[in-house]
Formats: C-alpha cells, structure tokens, sequence
C-alpha cells in the first residue's frame, strides 16, 4: 500500500519536513485557524525541532493574513501554551509540535478559548473552512503588529505549585534526575523541581534542535536517565516526551516504570486525597480500575484520543484524566496533559508516605500489556470487528472505540488505527505471557474473519 | 479587475485581495530555487503589511534551505548596497516603492545587488509556474539571523563617496519628507554625517502614510509649503522605500520628478563625462544635458532591472528613469535615493546657485502623462494596435510603441506595475505635446473597444 506521511484530522496537520509539511500548507491551515477564530490574539509555542522556526514564521504569515495576532511564546512546553491561553485574553493557540513522534516530523494543534484542544466538531468546522479554501483576508489598514510573552513557562509552574502539597515535598529535598529529550520542557521541568526543593540533575536538559534519543518517553527510550538515577543516588527519574506532555518514571533502582502506570500511581494519590471520577480511555490498563475502587472511585472510559478524555473529564467533573501513554491530565490545574504536574503528584506522593517509588509500584495491582498490529483495510476491519462482536456476545463487550471485550482479570481491545491501514490489538492480563496469549488468540480470529469475508 | 501583477519586477497585489501568503510562499520559493538556496538577505518597509509578507517570505527561504538574513525594516537602496558587498545569492525587498498603503510587492535582486535582469526574472518565473520548488530536508532547514551594522557601512561607503567636507562647509538647511516610510533613521543619520541642517517631515516609521508615496508634485505640497518660512536650501520627497526621490526647489517649487534625473546628470557628468542610460519615457532633456558635457545617452526599456541592466553593459556614470530612480553607477547600480539626495547637496554646495537658477536653465519642454486603465490580458495587445496611428518609420518598438519626430515624442505601454497604459508625451510646446497625448490616447481607446463589447 502507498504510504504517505501528511495527516489532516481532529488532532491538526501533522506531516514531514520537507516531503508533506510545506510552508504553503502551515501557511493555509493557520489562515483557516485566523478565520475560524475571527479576530484576536493566538499564542504560539514550538518545541525544540530544527523545523520549528519554519513552521513559526508560516504559522505567522498566515495569521495576520486573517486578521488575528500572533502572540509568540517561543520553546514552551504544549500545556504551559494552554494553561497561559485560558488565563489570557486570547481567543486560541497553535502548538507547533509532533510531540512524540520523531524529529524529521512537526505537527500544528489548535486549540480554542480557554486553552482547550478542539473537539471533533470544532475541528471540522476547521477543516471545513481548509478545504473551502475561503479566508478571511485583512486589508493592510487592520492589520495586527505581532507580540511576544515571556511568562508562559513561570506561569504554568505557580499554578502547578498552587495545586501541590508544597511544604511537604520541601522537606524531604528529593535528589531527582529528570530527562527532557533536550527539548521544550529542558527550563521548565528543571525549575518547577527545584521550586519543590529537589536537587536536581538535568539529563538532555538543554535546548538542542535534534533529539538525544528516541523521544517517546518509555522504558526502551531511557536508557541514560536509567543510568544517571543510579550514579547519583536519585530516588526517582522523570522522562519527558519533547512537548511535555506526557511522563514516564524510573525508580530509585533504575528500573523503568512503565509508562502505564504513572497515571495508577498519580490516582492512588489523588484519590486517597478526594474521591471522584477518574477518566481515561479504553486501551488503558484495568489497573486504574482497581485502584480507584479501592477508594470507592468511578471510572469512565472514552475514545482513545486527549481530547476525547479531556471534554468527557468536564463533562463528568472529574478530579483526575489520563492515558496509558504517560499523559495525565489534573482539571483544578487545566484540562490538558501535563508531565509537570504529573511529576509534582509524584513527589508528594512519595514525600507522603515516605515510601521509596519501587514500594508504591510494587503496591500497585499487577497487569501486564501485549500489543500487536495486523495489516487490515479499513473496510474489512469493520467487517471482522461486527462478526468478532457477536461472537464475544455472552462477555462483556463495548464499543466505545473500536471492540472492548472483558473476561475478569483480563481484556482485550481490537480497533482500527486513524492513521494506518492496520487493526491495533491490546491485550492486558495477569502477566506477560498471558496477555500475549490473548492477544495473538484474538489476532489470529481477525485475520480468519478477514481471510473469509475476502471474494 | 483584480490588482495583481506578476512579472519581471517581481510580483504586486494588494493586501487582502490579491496578494496572500500563500503567493508570496510560492515566489520565495520559487526565487530560493533559483539562487539554489544560499544566503538571502530580506528588508522590508513600514507598511503594516510588511510583517506579515516577511514571515510568509522566511517561512518559505528556510524550508528550501536558505540561510536567512533579515535587515527588518530597511531602504531598498541599503538593501542592495549591503547584497551586492556580502557574499550573499540574492535578496528580496518586500515594498510597493510608490504604490499606495494598501499595496505591497516582492521585489527580487541578484548577488550583485541588482534588480533581476528581464532573462533573470524569467527563470524565477518558469519555477513558480512550474512549481517545482527544492524541499530542504527536516535537518537542512535554513537558519535565520537578524543583520547587523548594516546602515552604519552603508553609510560609510556613501559619505566616502560624496565630498563631505564641501557639503558640510556649505551650511545647507533641507527639508525631508520620508512619507513614515523606511528611510526615517537612515536619513536622518545621513544628513548629521553630512554636516546638513536635516528639517524631516512624516518621519515616524509607522507605516502610516499621509499622503500617497509616490514622489510627484501632488504629493509634495508639505515639503513645498515650508521651504520659504523655514528658508530651506532644498527639499525632498522619497518613496516609502527610499528608491525614488523627487525635488523641491528654495522657492516652494514642486519640481517633476522628471527633473531628478536631469539634476543628478548636469552634477555627474560635470565630475566625470560619459554615458548615461535612461528609458523610452524620458525627457529629451537629457541628452541636452548630456551633451553639454561631451556626454551621449543611450535609451533602454522602462524599468529599473532594464535600465540598470543596460548602465552595466555600457559601462555608464548614471542611469536613472523620468520617475525620479536615479543609480549613480560609481556608488552602486540601483535606484538609491539616499545618494541621489547626496549627489544633489553635494552639487548645491559645489555651484553658488540655487536650485530654481539650475533647473531655470535646463531646455524647457512640455510632458503629458496621461494613464488609462485597462486589464493587463488586454493591455499589451492594445498597445500594439497604437502602432496604426503613426508612420512607421518613425516608430521604435523596443518597450510598447515609441513615436518620435523633430518637434516631440510619444511613448504608449502597458505599466509593468499596475493594469494600465500609460501615455507619455513632449515637445517644446505644449500644444503639440497635447496633440500627441490625444492621439495616442484616441487609439489606444478605440483599440479597447472591441475587448469591452
């Protein structure tokens, strides 16, 4: 099947530099943006990529061509962009980055007033006015004198210190390491830790254009972090994604902790503080269930996707949302992913209980996930997903994305990927070996169900 | 009608309208294709529009992998100046010079620091309609860096060019006005080096315009007001981008911009003799000048990339067009008001004369300038058929259609700009200057008829 590498969807317009990415296309979409939005102020924030100043001076043209003004934040993490966008007069913001994926890919994402990443429908009365290609064209007369604002990054951090136990965490003074991929977290990060009285050792904490390793932050990718955490006696290392959203941790031992489980260790927390609704989507582990019915706890599941877990967050007034892939999202700081805030809880859990990181891990319930992928169009998964349904009918069964079915320590979700034609399979139980069973089980019937429904 | 040119000056539209990033991505692109993706250097001028079409413009330089050096708001003179002594492929100006706020243009200059030749401006054309443009990959983007020092050589090299110490000990007082444009700082900087007592009107780089920033007698009338109550030596009158400059004699006198060129010619030529190159609209003037000083002219098409080009190949001291550009090709090949004002004080302190007693004693002839619209599709071919008007031994065809006689001459063609035919005629009267205008004009307009049935 012929790959292309430029997506157009709910989440922006992602693409590579230099193949899909052109300047001609961020130029459009930020028209589109300006002219969705009407008029005001957008903030811009970029990560650390060496296409960013690129993709910033498009995003720029294109604005003002709209009538809006750009508002440039510069290298700022993608929740510090929101957080200072809804405490702002702004009427939206541009993040200029592809978060975890690699470094020859930049992305743009839009979000609204009040510094929410668009929904669905938002995003298609965007994509709408792209396509239409009708602009709103501002005569030279109105046109607006870009800005810059320098506070974004100190901002987010008072309002991530005023959600913590601050005092608590002062006292112990935490030796941590944290590892930012050399990119847009690499001040930030650093300094929300010494506000909470760390010492801090810094690992690809410099802003640099190319990423030091591969930047999704799980255990394969932080191997140095790993290493530092052991050298310098930290009890607990912090990887961040290049955006700084999302969070992954190492214990006191240099043993990864998979990305998983931060969102189960930040809700054992939270919960244990203020009971309330978690939310999280349906390919993320059963662990977040057992913990939070430890404390009498609702959990809701969505779409997989931040925004979906982000809208259904306010919509349920939960205290707490997040994903299996690091992001944890904290409402009283802002409705987005947030590995700043992730990594405050983190610490006052620790400086709480006083217990080492690998004890509350090893406190945690214990499951295990097995992913596979198998070569699919998209109309014959919807095929197999219908015949896979009914033959599951007696289970427990949802359809909230994709097919969900439960057995009681074990779960299977099987769905169709946005991005690829490929049918994505999660499987999680007890141990390793037993999620895998499952999963290469119900693999092997999607690609019976696929063999018998192809002429 | 929609106000867009794309051509050989590069491309003009207006803000809002016609002239959207999207096209300015594609023409810098297109120019950084071209140049192979090397040091480019941009500047812009006050217009409000300018920040928006320089991001569009560094947007697409660093995508084709251009290392982009921004002199922010600056001349398109100084500009120039700075391309042609950096080790720099090109350059772009992003100004509609004389064009009212509301417009705006790319204009492209080659390493040497001169504006694209017509063949050089054909080849960025074919890329942008061809679309072909290079890619730099994710890690061989271009790199962005703002330029610095870049008015202080500029400078430099301008009052080393002129005789300072005659200027200075002349005592002279000026008034300037530099219509809120880019030349705000930089003149003011030049007539303190000078030694010139420097009165500056609109001299707020805001973009602003208060009048249109076209250097005509129209347009001059704040200078002119001033000259006698401030008794001022001289006053110009420069275009948002500092190419053009018109004069204003110690009178009030609105001088044409015609008579720039004749101005700077009867200094230039009186310091050195040789050639002097000017377009088919010109005053015939000029080679009265010119020959008062053993000088020749020699006529190339209108426009400066044409007329520059062609001062090159003639080894010319000066090159200049009726619309107040002047290049003093000694200093550099480009329209640069900046050393056209210097060359006028320099001359002024060098003469005991007056403005008025120089321009008094230039042959007088009658020009009309008369433009018609019309759509640029339809333009040139209305331009041919004026040809049926006038014998045809007596036409030159270079640049639209020329017709010259004993007593005058009348120049019909399609504006290279803006969707018009301008008409330009003179004689030593008036009378015959007008019949000239109106029969060209009676032409052009039957020529339009059939299009607009």
């Amino acid at each position: 099947m012929r790959q292309h590498s430029l997506k157009i969807g709910v989440s922006g317009v992602r693409g590579i530099v230099g193949e899909s990415l052109t300047p001609e296309l961020i130029v459009s979409f930020a028209q589109a943006f300006a002219t969705y939005l009407g008029s005001g102020d957008v903030l811009v924030g970029r990560d650390t990529r060496p296409s960013g100043p690129m993709v910033r001076e498009g995003v720029v043209a294109g604005l003002l061509s709209s009538g809006c003004r750009p508002v440039d934040l510069g290298i700022c993490p993608t929740p510090s962009v929101l957080i200072r966008t809804a405490h702002s007069d702004a009427v939206g913001a541009i993040c200029i980055t592809a978060s975890h994926n690699p470094a020859r890919w930049n992305a743009l994402k839009f979000a609204g007033p009040g510094g929410l990443f668009l929904d669905a429908h938002e995003a298609f009365a965007l994509l709408d006015i792209y396509h239409q290609g009708e602009f709103a064209r501002c005569p030279n007369a109105e046109m607006a004198v870009p800005d810059r604002m320098d506070d974004a990054v100190a901002f987010h951090i008072e309002k991530v210190l005023q959600f913590l136990d601050t005092e608590v965490i002062r006292e112990r003074s935490f030796k941590v390491v944290v590892d930012c991929c050399n990119a847009a977290a690499s001040v930030a990060a650093p300094d929300l830790l010494k506000r909470l009285g760390a010492h801090v050792t810094g690992c690809y904490c410099e802003f640099s254009d190319l990423f030091p390793r591969e930047p999704e932050p799980v255990p394969d990718n932080v191997a140095a972090l790993r290493e530092t955490v052991v050298n310098e006696n930290a009890v607990v290392g912090f990887a961040l994604d290049p955006d700084g959203d999302r969070l992954e941790l190492v214990d006191e031992t240099g043993t990864p902790v998979s990305e998983e489980y931060t969102l189960v260790l930040v809700a054992d927390h939270l919960l244990r503080k203020k009971v309330g609704t978690v939310v999280t989507n349906v390919s993320t582990t059963r662990a977040v269930d057992e913990v939070a019915a430890r404390y009498g706890a609702a959990v809701v599941r969505t779409k997989v996707g931040e925004i979906n877990v982000t809208r259904a967050l306010m919509q349920r007034k939960g205290v707490l949302g997040g994903e299996g892939n690091g992001g944890i999202i904290i409402p009283d700081v802002h409705p987005c992913r947030d590995a700043l805030v992730g990594m405050g809880v983190v610490l006052e859990l620790m400086a709480t209980t006083g217990m080492p990181l690998s004890q509350l891990v090893a406190n945690l319930p214990r499951y295990a996930m097995y992913k596979m992928k198998i070569a699919c169009s998209p109309s014959g998964a919807l095929r197999a997903l219908g015949e896979l349904k009914q033959r599951y009918a007696e289970r427990p069964v949802s359809t909230v994305d994709g097919l969900t079915i439960s057995w009681d320590e074990s779960w299977t979700n099987v769905r169709p990927s946005n991005t690829e034609p490929i049918i994505r399979v999660v499987a999680e139980a007890r141990t390793r070996d037993e999620a895998q069973q499952l999963a290469a089980r119900i693999a092997s019937e999607i690609e019976a169900l696929i063999r018998s429904s192809s002429p | 009608m929609r106000p867009l040119k794309i051509g050989i000056s590069g491309v003009r539209g207006i803000v809002g309208e016609t002239l959207t990033p999207e096209l300015v991505v594609s023409f810098a692109c297109a120019f950084a294709t071209n140049v192979e993706s090397g040091t480019i250097l941009i500047a812009r001028d006050t217009r409000a529009s300018g920040r928006m079409l320089s991001a569009a413009v560094r947007s697409a330089l660093l995508s084709c992998g251009c290392r982009v050096v921004d002199l922010g708001v600056c001349p398109t003179p100084v500009l120039q100046f700075e391309t042609g002594r950096s080790a720099a492929a090109g350059a772009i100006a992003i100004t509609a010079s004389h064009n009212r706020a509301e417009w705006n243009a790319l204009k492209f200059i080659n390493a040497d620091g001169v504006a694209l030749s017509f063949e050089e401006a054909e080849e960025v054309l074919d890329i942008y309609h061809q679309r072909d443009f290079v890619r730099a990959p994710w890690d061989k983007l271009g790199t962005l860096e703002d330029a610095h020092g870049v008015e202080e050589r500029y400078l430099d090299a301008l009052v080393d060019f002129l005789d300072q110490p005659a200027i200075a000990a002349a005592s002279l007082r000026v008034v300037v006005d530099t219509c809120n444009g880019a030349t705000c700082t930089i003149v003011r900087h030049l007539m303190d080096r000078l030694g010139v007592e420097a009165v500056l009107i609109n001299d707020q780089p805001n973009g602003l315009f208060p009048h249109d920033p076209e250097p005509t007698p129209a347009n001059m009338e704040q200078v002119a007001s001033v000259m006698v109550p401030l008794k001022a030596d001289v006053g110009f009158v420069l275009t948002s981008d500092g190419d053009r400059v018109a004069v204003v004699a110690e009178t009030g006198d609105a001088l044409s911009e015609e008579y720039t060129l004749l101005v700077v010619a009867d200094h230039t030529l009186s310091r050195k003799a040789g050639t002097v190159v000017t377009n088919l609209s010109t005053t015939a003037a000029l080679e009265d000048i010119a020959g008062n000083y053993g000088g020749r002219v020699v006529r190339a098409r209108v426009g400066q990339g044409h007329v520059v080009r062609k001062s090159l190949e003639e080894n010319a001291v000066l090159a200049g067009e009726g619309s107040g550009g002047v290049a003093l090709c000694d200093f550099q090949p480009a329209f640069d008001a900046l050393a056209t004002m210097g060359m006028v004080l320099e001359m002024l302190a060098k003469r005991d004369k007056r403005v008025s007693e120089i321009v008094a004693s230039f042959p007088r002839y009658t020009m009309i300038k008369q433009k018609i619209p019309c759509p640029p599709e339809i333009s040139y071919a209305v331009v041919e058929e004026v040809v049926s008007g006038f014998e045809p031994e007596a036409l030159d065809v270079t640049d639209g259609v020329r017709y010259a006689d004993a007593d005058g001459w009348v120049h019909v063609r399609s504006s290279a700009t803006e969707p018009l035919i301008r008409i330009i005629a003179e004689s030593r009267t008036a009378e015959k200057a007008q019949d000239l205008a109106d029969k060209a004009r009676r032409m052009a307009l039957g020529a339009m008829r059939p299009y607009q049935a």
